[in-house]
């Protein structure tokens, strides 16, 4: 007979446990969705962002071209195919050469195939931004950020190239009148394969929205199943007053390789009463954040502590057209430094089939 | 030890979601019982107060219109304060390029069924 091993039960239990959570979700009425919802035969989109940014960090000027196109193709009524890929290059002007030279790096950000199971739960596979935080996956395009600069803790929970490779699933769903439930639990495999290179590790998120006085708050959590094998936890917040047109932002970020956090809050000055048209497309941004160096090395983290001060002006000239300037000033061990951006965003969306409603 | 942890997360947050999900499903099925309410208004949380039925042609025709203003505002709060928690509310987007970004992010936002359907449809009328 038999015998099995702990880790070999271990694995069973949580592939028991995975099975009947699933067809537990799954059990659900598929047609739990209102029909309705599918009125308008969604079209496939080609969509993304362009950017052009320019910044003087610690005196070095750098050029930054990126773009990231980012292709949608609905199918059927209950699936979703989606990727992103992003082509930037950090150009810098080298000593015996004339003008700026870099790189050009290409990543695929996600290529993933979304299935709508039911109202609470969406299954993902392929290749997804790994839900740490919110940064990384809800806020880091360049025209949705609202500075150009990455917080210092980004690189925390998030593996390489901002991606993991595997399954998800994830949901939003209303647990209360009150408020909103938003979860995602995922495993990720390990792959060496460049530019879709990903750590093997499991990890979730878990998050209530308050839509009343818009306020969202959660925690991440994961663990690395390679390596030094350790724990990384964060959380974070996104507040709107509704009275005001003002964002709130900020994130905690754990684990052994540092720690730290960023709070982040941006005005529009479309309340002030003289020159309103122009005010209301002026954006004021402030940020500080603060890196606590772990007990391990990681390449993608400063050092040494670090603490960060920024603050930026953007301008809304259409919608999806956005130039951009900031100031920031960074202490650290290492040294103090001032860095400047400058630059334009450009978000576009193109329909890759007739656009009007059927 | 930390596979341990993970599972009893995994379990955590799963046990919740489930009676999270049952209670809901409960909640729909009483709503979408309620023959009397026109399909649209099935939405919870954003049902306009369901009008007896009228006579006369003209007070259907006012009902129906009065639901769909309804929708409309609601739609339009809800996309406010759905969209507007990442990045700008972009401007209105042709009807079927909207499907396709509301499917996106409900993916990418985990925006709930109930918030997506009432945004695409303040969108797409």
């Amino acid at each position: 007979m038999r015998r099995f091993t702990n880790g070999t039960r271990r694995h069973y239990a949580c592939s028991m446990v995975l099975a009947l959570t699933l067809s537990t979700f799954l059990a659900f009425r598929s047609d739990a969705q209102s029909p309705q919802s599918e009125d308008v035969k969604p079209v496939p989109l080609f969509t993304g962002s362009a950017g052009f940014v320019t910044s003087f960090d610690g005196g070095e000027a750098h050029l930054g071209p990126i773009a990231s196109p980012v292709l949608l193709i609905p199918l059927n009524k209950r699936w979703l195919l989606e990727t992103r890929a992003t082509f930037e290059s950090d150009m810098v002007q080298e000593p015996g050469l004339s003008g700026f030279h870099g790189k050009v790096a290409k990543a695929v950000d996600y290529a993933q195939l979304d299935f709508v199971a039911n109202p609470y739960l969406t299954v993902t596979v392929g290749r997804f931004l790994t839900p740490f935080g919110i940064f990384n996956e809800r806020l880091y395009p360049v025209w949705i950020r609202n500075l150009q600069t990455d917080p210092l803790i980004l690189p925390i929970g998030i593996g390489p190239s901002n991606a993991s490779t595997g399954a998800m699933l994830r949901g939003g769903f209303k647990a209360h009148p009150q408020f909103d439930i938003n979860y995602a639990v995922y495993f990720s495999a390990l792959s060496t394969a460049s530019p879709a290179d990903s750590d093997r590790l499991a990890g979730g998120r878990a998050g209530i929205f308050v839509p009343h006085v818009r306020l969202e708050i959660g925690g991440s959590f994961q663990h690395l199943l390679q390596q030094e094998r350790s724990n990384s936890f964060g959380f974070h917040a996104i507040w709107q007053p509704p009275a005001w047109p003002l964002d709130i932002r900020a994130e905690y970020a754990h684990s052994q390789r540092g720690s730290g956090y960023w709070v982040e809050s941006a005005y529009r000055l479309s309340q002030l009463a003289f020159f309103h048209n122009e005010m209301r497309r002026v954006q004021l941004v402030a940020r500080m954040q603060r890196f606590i160096a772990g007990i391990l090395a990681s390449d993608s983290l400063p050092a040494v502590n670090t603490k960060k001060f920024e603050f930026g002006l953007n301008y809304y000239f259409i919608d999806g057209l956005k130039g951009i300037g900031s100031y920031g000033r960074q202490f650290s061990a290492d040294g103090n430094k001032n860095v400047w951006t400058l630059g334009l965003t450009y978000r576009f969306v193109l329909p890759l089939g007739h656009a009007g409603s059927e | 030890m930390g596979r341990r942890y993970i599972l009893l997360c995994f379990l955590g947050v799963m046990a919740g979601l489930t009676f999270s999900a049952i209670a809901q499903e409960r909640t729909n099925s009483a709503t979408s019982s309620n023959a009397a309410t026109p399909a649209p208004t099935r939405v919870a949380g954003a049902t306009p107060a369901a009008k007896p039925a009228s006579p006369s042609s003209a007070a259907t025709a006012e009902d129906a219109a009065a639901v769909e203003r309804a929708l409309r505002v609601e739609g339009e709060k809800r996309f406010r304060t759905n969209c507007g928690r990442c990045h700008m509310a972009p401007h209105k987007f042709p009807p079927r390029v909207m499907a396709t970004a509301i499917r996106h992010m409900r993916v990418r936002a985990m925006i709930t069924d109930e918030d997506m359907r009432l945004i695409l449809h303040y969108m797409t009328r």
